[in-house]
């Protein structure tokens, strides 16, 4: 199939999982509390440039709301005089803002060199089989988002994954079972 | 056996506390600094040959040295932690093992430029080194060793390559695109919000304390004529002991893959990549190289961020081309046309190749786009690109023909 | 004052001129799409590289200043090869959309290939997709896959209008340029990007499929759309009439003046010229009786405008002009008022709602020649006139323009006069309720069907030209008042509007010493800016 068309997990719209099917989002007010816009405004005092907190706050709204969906671009550009087209370059721009709710755990597999020289693609085809998704999908149930990702600088312990805030090194398709069954 | 200074903490396993740090002889090295005037700080890392080590080898005394002396307001100390190059894991290992050494040189850099406020770019993938690091951070503010004219922002990026790019880094600590800056003006002039910046590697500051605490003829003798000291070379791919060794800069390809246990796989060498994804490939036949600076620089490739990929016979390198081409592709910033069309051009052909559909034309369109495209763009991105593209099917064209029908 | 040479000729430039402009000043120029003159620096084509000595690479122009002793050379071997690559690398992913292109005729992609690039295309792979024809707001369309991301339009919205609503998203080859999901491109100079966009990424939806720029004819131009008398060209389709449902002017597009309005036009200005092709224009001279209309000669309009004008004592006739109306036209009018000693004169007619003005170029007032008015001595308000005519003391009323009714007057007022007023008389380009309810209709020519000239709000003589012909039998309004002068027994000498500009400059002071030559292009300040003249 040709690159140019195919739905290539690569992409920057890994954040964007596809198969959302029977994932209704719970209305959320997409609003700070009193203290996270003191944490917002501390944020903003340490650069010189208050537009300085702009990732670190795009990295806040995603913890509190669990993306970054317009609605919160919005309101976070509210918080910086930013035009919410500025806001939506930078969330498009980088691979961890997600855009549409991710999986209650996300395992990006890194595909890059060292990777794919120890194993990736056999690792990623184990995955897709086990979860019977490809990259850049979530699992029905809303458990895992796959994704392959580029190099995670942990290529001494090649093949690996970044399961949710921690790597996961050497990886076997037996510590992959084992760790997809400790996702809940 | 070569001296141990970079890594001389790791074994312990308390290595990340001030504690420990202070045990091991920390912050003693800053305590001297404190004596010294600025000028005379950045005259001992010249006179140490420290070279830049997070990919362009740039002395650093000297990038000290071009914040103008006339500047009347702030100065800016931004600490390059997005590690991302392929192969490249040792600023991980620094971040987690070490980071006091990271705050030390920090605060003896912030003295020669003369600069009150510096920032720590961590990736956001490295969450594990960022609450390590920020710990550090809290307890050096605790102990007053910061906070005392000089303040320390740790900022986690968000995921993308190009912000280990100096000036893509700058404009993403400003909270825009990790687009690079046009230059000049330089950071050095005119850098992150607008003010003279300096910009260097984790293990670059790593090294200031040591220089510090046992002079810059010792460092200097460390290494080779042109390059000062010790680095931390991040080996991976076929060997059968990947991890990070530190080693004199003046070490030689074949005694790096040595001290990793040998070539794993079929256990014939067929190429490594000397330093990181973007470094032109080296044959089995061209591994008695020095791999400091200027060594790699004349054997046609460079050290970049010293990344060690080792690939053994069994290695398709058609394919690790692909694997690479993919990465310039998605990472490529968008920015300037050349880099932002041609990455997305080349990585449709070599993975057609890959595929065994390529176009006789494919292997010249590709060396003859990648060769016009390289000196044109804003950034060092895309040379870093036209590296395997041009090394790879330069040095193993009659593999990628193998695999192109009536080629 | 630095002194530079540039592919062997000398030239000096200003401190600070980068090497595109100091290139334009040795008369060469360095093809480029990101940078404009107007916008920040970018440096993102690549396309402006050229060779200075002692440099060891091309280097872009854009982004380097111009020092004392510099040799640049912009047609070296070397810098028409990387030309060559830079048009390939632009074109790798570009659409061959050219024929369903509006851009086709005067895209810098199809110029500068011809110019820079004729080399033969090798990419065989699939192109990247992206959104097309993808309306922004109400005048412009997207097309992203033409889009060369030169970034243009977005710093116009950041830097000029200050409204940012336009981005680049995502990264490498499918980096897009966009809205923000569900905003629209609204503010009031929207258009302007499609002016700057050198390709047909961002195209006008008015001028849409209309027709090919290569069967239109232009002529310089001044808006008339408010007081600030923007320079624009008017451009007209002439040669396919049967394109476009025979619609004359295609599209007007800002011209280049630094001192009245740069590089930009308004939206409203820039369409606002629906109306010089619309139904409701006057053809004929016509006579209304009865309810009912009826076409007649322009020597039989004429005679019936004369008739009163010889018989009625002066108090007996209004006059209300336009200020819409040109200098020329004023000043015949003048002639008029000062031949038969008429004082009922007036040309301000205050709008219902007050005009929007901003701090950049949209004035209040929106008719193009106020000040010209004024200075001419026929700038006094309306009401007076109407006034007059409702106690019943004109029999004679000769209105240009105006729907009387769409203004601030009193609707009462307006009515009455118009009932009770023996000849009403209506000049204009466009049927209107006025019109519709006066005894005598004199078609006048709209302004790109004729030549004259505007006084903008700032003093300042502005030239229009004329773009396309009279419609139907209509007329200048210089030209129908001097058909009214010479059966009362001053025939005019003047037979362009050239000649009454002379006439009015030796009479009037604040236009003396300015003639059509020193105007020219770029316009001329009054002689005493603003000082009303009797």
């Amino acid at each position: 199939m040709s690159h140019g068309q195919s739905r290539d997990a690569s992409r920057i719209s890994d954040r964007t999982p596809a198969g959302q099917a029977g994932l209704s989002d719970p209305a959320t007010t997409i609003a700070f509390s009193e203290a996270q816009l003191g944490e917002v405004r501390r944020l903003q005092s340490l650069y010189p440039d208050a537009r300085g907190a702009l990732l670190p706050v795009l990295h806040m709204a995603q913890e509190t709301f669990g993306y970054i969906s317009l609605e919160a671009e919005e309101y976070v550009a509210s918080l910086f005089e930013l035009s919410p087209a500025h806001v939506h370059e930078v969330v498009t721009f980088y691979t961890l803002y997600f855009r549409e709710r991710p999986g209650r755990h996300v395992v990006a597999v890194c595909h890059n060199l060292s990777c794919h020289l120890a194993g990736a693609p056999g690792i990623i085809a184990h995955m897709k089989r086990k979860l019977g998704i490809d990259p850049g999908e979530t699992t029905e149930d809303g458990r895992v988002t796959f994704l392959t990702v580029e190099c995670l600088c942990a290529c001494e312990a090649a093949p690996m994954a970044q399961v949710d805030d921690r790597y996961e090194l050497n990886l076997t398709p037996e510590k992959i079972d084992r760790l997809l069954e400790g996702l809940r | 056996m070569a001296e141990i200074v970079l890594m001389r903490n790791f074994a312990n396993a308390d290595s990340h506390t001030l504690g420990a740090y202070r045990g091991g002889g920390g912050y003693a090295a800053w305590d001297k600094a404190r004596q010294m005037e600025p000028a005379a700080i950045t005259e001992e890392v010249k006179k140490a040959n420290l070279r830049g080590l997070g990919g362009a080898g740039f002395p650093t005394g000297a990038k000290w040295s071009f914040i103008p002396k006339t500047h009347t307001g702030p100065v800016y100390l931004v600490v390059n932690a997005d590690e991302g190059e392929p192969g490249t894991f040792k600023d991980r290992y620094l971040l987690e093992r070490d980071p006091h050494a990271l705050i030390e040189g920090m605060l003896i850099a912030a003295r020669a430029i003369r600069c009150t406020k510096g920032f720590v770019y961590i990736r956001g993938e490295y969450v594990q080194p960022w609450r390590r690091f920020s710990a550090a951070v809290q307890e050096a503010y605790d102990a007053g060793l910061l906070g005392q004219g000089f303040d320390v922002v740790v900022h986690r990026g968000a995921g993308a390559y190009i912000c280990g790019e100096e000036t893509g880094l700058l404009s993403s600590l400003e909270g825009k695109k990790g687009w690079p800056k046009i230059k000049p003006p330089f950071p050095a002039i005119k850098g992150a919000f607008g003010q003279p910046t300096i910009v260097n590697n984790v293990e670059t500051l790593c090294c200031v304390p040591p220089i510090i605490a046992r002079g810059a003829e010792w460092f200097a003798g460390l290494g080779t004529k042109t390059q000062g000291g010790t680095r931390m070379y991040s080996v991976s791919g076929r060997v059968k002991k990947p991890a990070v060794y530190e080693a004199p800069v003046s070490v030689t390809l074949r005694q790096l893959i040595e001290m990793a246990g040998g070539v794993s796989g079929t256990g014939r060498l067929k190429a490594v990549v000397p330093g990181g994804g973007s470094a032109a490939i080296l044959t089995a036949h061209e591994i008695d190289v020095t791999m400091d600076v200027d060594g790699l620089k004349a054997a046609g490739t460079m050290i970049g961020s010293a990344g060690v990929i080792v690939m053994d016979e069994s290695v398709s390198i058609p394919e690790a081309l692909m694997v690479l081409a993919r990465f310039y592709a998605h990472e490529s910033c968008g920015q300037c046309t050349p880099c932002r069309e041609s990455t997305g051009w080349i990585y449709k052909m070599v993975h057609r190749i890959v595929e065994r559909r390529g176009h006789k034309d494919d292997l010249d369109t590709i060396l003859d786009v990648a060769k016009r495209g390289a000196g044109t763009t804003i950034c060092a991105f895309y040379d870093g690109a036209v590296g395997p593209y041009v090394s790879y099917i330069e040095k193993f064209r009659s593999e990628f023909e193998a695999l192109i029908p009536h080629a | 004052m630095p002194k530079l040479t540039v592919n062997g000729k000398e030239v000096e430039v200003p401190a600070g001129t980068n090497l595109i402009e100091a290139a334009r000043a040795a008369g060469v120029e360095v093809p480029h799409y990101c940078y404009h003159a107007a916008l920040s620096i970018a440096g993102q084509c690549r396309l402006c590289m050229v060779d200075i000595e002692k440099t060891p690479r091309p280097t872009i122009a854009c982004n380097t200043v111009a020092t004392e002793g510099m040799v640049v050379n912009t047609e070296t071997d070397r810098v028409r090869e990387t030309r060559k690559s830079m048009m390939e690398f632009h074109l790798i992913n570009h659409p061959l959309d050219c024929p369903v292109c509006d851009q086709a005729g005067e895209c810098f992609l199809q110029i500068y290939y011809m110019k820079h690039g004729l080399y033969d295309p090798r990419m065989k792979d699939e192109k990247v997709h992206k959104p097309k024809a993808v309306p922004l707001g109400p005048h412009v369309i997207l097309d992203a896959e033409r889009c060369i991301l030169c970034s243009r339009c977005v710093r116009f919205c950041d830097e000029i209008t200050h409204t940012g609503e336009l981005g680049i998203f995502s990264r490498g080859d499918h980096s897009e340029i966009g809205l923000f999901p569900g905003h629209e491109l609204d503010n009031k100079y929207s258009a302007n990007v499609v002016d700057i966009c050198p390709v047909g990424a961002l195209t006008d939806r008015d001028f849409r499929f209309q027709v090919r720029v290569w069967y239109l004819d232009t002529a310089k131009s001044i808006c008339p759309g408010c007081a600030r008398g923007c320079n624009i060209e008017v451009h007209v389709n002439r040669r396919r009439p049967h394109h476009a449902e025979g619609r004359r002017v295609a599209r007007l597009k800002p011209r280049f003046n630094a001192d009245v309005n740069k590089w930009w036009l308004c939206d409203a200005g820039r369409y606002g010229y629906g109306f010089v092709d619309a139904p409701e224009r006057l053809l004929m001279p016509a006579r209304r009786q009865g309810g009912a209309s009826s076409d007649v000669t322009w020597d039989e309009a004429i005679a019936a405008v004369v008739e009163p004008l010889r018989r009625l004592p002066p108090d007996e006739i209004g006059i209300i002009a336009s200020p819409k109306m040109s200098n020329e036209d004023l000043f015949a009018l003048r002639r008029l008022t000062e031949l038969r000693g008429i004082r009922h004169v007036a040309s301000r007619v205050p709008p219902r709602v007050p005009g929007d003005e901003d701090n950049f170029l949209i004035r209040a007032d929106k008719n193009p020649n106020s000040l010209g008015a004024e200075l001419i001595g026929l700038g006094a308000d309306a009401r007076a006139v109407i006034e007059a005519a409702g106690a019943r003391r004109l029999k004679l009323l000769w209105i240009f323009g105006h729907d009387l009714l769409a203004g601030a007057l009193p609707e009462r007022d307006v009515l009455e006069a118009l009932r009770v007023v023996d000849t009403v008389v209506f000049t204009g380009s466009n049927a209107n309720w006025t019109s519709a309810h006066s005894h005598w209709v004199l078609p006048a020519a709209a302004w790109v069907e004729r030549e004259g000239t505007y006084t903008n709000f700032e003093g300042r003589v502005q030239r229009f030209r004329q773009a396309s012909e009279p419609l139907g039998q209509s007329l200048a309004e210089w030209e129908i008042v001097a058909r009214v002068l010479a059966p009362l027994g001053e025939a005019p000498t003047a037979t362009r509007a050239e000649h009454w500009f002379r006439q009015l400059a030796s009479s009037v002071p604040a236009f003396s010493g300015l003639s059509y030559q020193l105007i020219g292009d770029a316009g001329h300040p009054l002689a005493v800016t603003g000082a009303a003249s009797r």
